[in-house]
């Protein structure tokens, strides 16, 4: 009874893992991107110039910018620059819509000239974390297509641990150039080891998406009122509206002052002024998400614009709106610094790595029966094509996307687009290009031209920027020389990748009888 | 962080060493009764007591997060370093160990 439970489990694994492993696979790698967003960003737009930081130069820069450019605006929204985002974003709604979003103007500033910077059009890594989750569909479907992936994944992760027999005696076990069994040991190893992150990573997916996913306890409680549940979780500013007459906007930098000092030194991520020409202007400080762990969606400090009184502190967040927001704040990671941030990076790519062994599992189990005859069954040779386009073929894709970036002339129509078009284009290419040649050069081939791709991207920065390595590290810019210098590290594993698909032998049948490679069922 | 790091890392060395296994691989003999119960206790402990370096400079919320962190890419690490380099697997636990007393020292 017990045996067949677990047997049942590993049918579960293998096909669930099988059948979403792909999109999985995708899923994993530019959420793991996403982790360095910012970073991304900064190194697809380098006309924004890194500065040391100064809140208060960066505010009152902000305030007179908005000042001048757009006094009469309903509402303004001022974006600090932090250590990983160099830019002053100002955002500007000139009338506000009830129950419509948009109408926002957007402007990049250089915190410390004031002068608009004309940065490309670029998504950056924004890209990265919006596919991660809305897969380039259209809202709604991606958003459900990845959390029916994250479903997927949750009892992928269950049934794997209980198809795992000897996840404590094989706990430090990893035995390479050993074919199959390696591949094993590796998917187990990452599985096991960073297990608590995957765990994490993927429930708390499914509490950001509850709405979607439960909707049964919010139905219950607030009917077909959702409006209500979101007003509860994600508290609005009341704030007082426009009474017509002008008024004079106080300087914010006392303001941001006393907010500092309500959370007790914490940082101000964001400010939105309403009404900013009106006797009855408001300013709202958001706190910065990196502040905390614990995700607060709504932990603001009012102040009236013309009196500069403090009007109103958002209250502590109650039990479940603190738990939800530790899910959400694990997932995100927006509090990490520097160290922790490659630690998560780390993370993601070990979860990566586990989704890409097992696929290559699955097909190298199969594969053994039919070396002999050296025909590959249809749906054999269907998974290794899928196999070399979700995996190598992303990576050239991704790659694309950064050339795209500096390839595209800075002033052409729908640059953004274009880089997002480059991405697509370089993937279906490798599709086709791994329908088309054999399984293992289609590997050798693809990731050859990935390691390529990145390996060249500092060169390529340095040829089309003036901000090449040797620059971004005399001026102490890590973000930008971080993001030259772990594209060719990855481009370098890549070309040991490649050069060890090239030189493994083949998989013989005879390995199959060798005493230390018993092939047990146990995931299937 | 670094304190934590170098004790998980030293902790799940000792536990590594506590099976027959990986004691043959790493010292080739097979490690007596006592011996292996004493690798298993300081192991458990020095990976309990790792969480207190990095609660105590971070705060529980964050602490934990990086002793989280900091416990899976150790063991991660030793799982990696294990087939191909043995002994910089078992130099780097003693190193880390020696190096742990200068880490509390800088940190505390």
């Amino acid at each position: 009874m017990k045996e067949g439970f677990r047997q049942a489990m590993a049918w579960l694994h293998t096909w669930a893992g099988l059948i979403f492993g792909w999109l999985l696979f995708a899923i994993f790698l530019t959420g793991t991107l996403a982790y360095f967003k910012d970073e991304i960003t900064h190194w697809m737009q380098p006309e924004v110039q890194a500065h040391p930081l100064d809140d208060a130069r960066s505010l009152s820069v902000a305030q007179d910018y908005l000042q001048k450019v757009a006094p009469t605006a309903a509402r303004w929204f001022i974006t600090l620059p932090d250590s990983r985002d160099p830019g002053l974003s100002v955002m500007w709604q000139d009338k506000v819509d009830p129950g419509k979003r948009g109408n926002f103007i957007q402007k990049t500033l250089d915190p410390v000239s004031g002068q608009a910077v004309e940065a490309r059009e670029s998504m950056g890594g924004d890209f990265f974390y919006r596919f991660h989750f809305q897969l380039q569909m259209p809202y709604p479907w991606g958003r459900w297509l990845s959390t029916i992936a994250a479903m997927v994944m949750f009892v992928a992760l269950i049934t794997g641990i209980i198809t795992h027999k000897k996840i404590f005696k094989d706990f430090f076990t990893f035995r390479p150039r050993k074919g199959q069994r390696s591949w094993l040991d590796g998917h187990n190893a990452v599985g096991v080891l960073v297990l608590p992150f995957h765990l994490m990573i993927t429930y708390s997916s499914l509490v950001i998406f509850m709405s979607m996913v439960m909707p049964a306890p919010i139905v219950a409680s607030y009917g077909n009122d959702t409006r209500a549940f979101f007003n509860d979780v994600f508290p609005a500013t009341n704030n007082a509206p426009a009474l017509g007459q002008p008024g004079q906007l106080l300087s914010l930098l006392p303001m941001y002052e006393q907010a500092r000092a309500q959370w007790a030194g914490g940082h101000v991520g964001r400010l939105a002024v309403n009404n900013p020409s009106d006797v009855n202007a408001s300013v709202n400080l958001f706190r910065a998400s990196s502040d905390r762990v614990v995700h607060d969606f709504g932990s603001t400090v009012s102040f009236n614009g013309n009196t500069g009184e403090l009007l109103r502190v958002s209250a502590e967040q109650s039990l479940p709106a603190a738990i939800g927001g530790s899910f959400y704040g694990l997932h995100m990671g927006h509090f990490a610094g520097p160290v922790l941030r490659w630690l998560y990076f780390i993370c993601g790519l070990a979860g990566t790595a586990m989704i890409g062994t097992g696929l290559v599992i699955w097909l190298g189990k199969r594969q053994l029966k039919h070396a002999k005859s050296g025909v590959m069954p249809f749906e054999l040779r269907l998974v290794e094509v899928l196999n070399i386009a979700s995996m190598s073929g992303l990576l050239i894709a991704i790659a694309a996307f950064f050339w795209a970036n500096r390839l595209l002339p800075v002033g052409f129509a729908e640059r953004s687009d274009w880089e997002v078009q480059a991405f697509f284009i370089a993937w279906s290419l490798s599709l086709l290009h791994a329908i088309l040649r054999r399984g293992r050069q289609g590997w050798v081939e693809q990731l050859s031209f990935a390691a390529l791709l990145f390996a060249a991207i500092p060169l390529l920065n340095a040829l089309t920027t003036s901000q090449h390595l040797g620059a971004s590290l005399a001026t102490g810019d890590w973000v930008m020389a971080g993001f030259d210098l772990t594209c060719l590290a990855s481009g370098v594993f890549l070309a040991w990748a490649a050069w060890k698909m090239q030189h493994r032998k083949a998989p013989q049948p005879k390995t199959e009888r060798a005493p230390p490679l018993r092939l047990k069922p146990e995931a299937n | 962080m670094l304190l934590a790091l170098l004790m998980c890392y030293a902790g799940f060395t000792a536990l590594c060493l506590s099976t027959d296994r990986h004691h043959g691989e790493l010292l080739h003999s097979k490690p007596s009764p006592r011996r292996r119960i004493a690798l298993r206790v300081i192991g458990w402990l020095l990976l309990t007591v790792s969480i207190w370096p990095a609660v105590a400079v971070a705060g529980w919320g964050l602490g934990l997060v990086e002793w989280c962190a900091v416990l899976m890419l150790s063991a991660l690490l030793l799982v990696l370093l294990l087939p191909y380099r043995p002994r910089l697997a078992l130099l780097l636990a003693g190193v880390g160990l020696l190096a742990s007393p200068v880490a509390a020292f800088a940190t505390f």
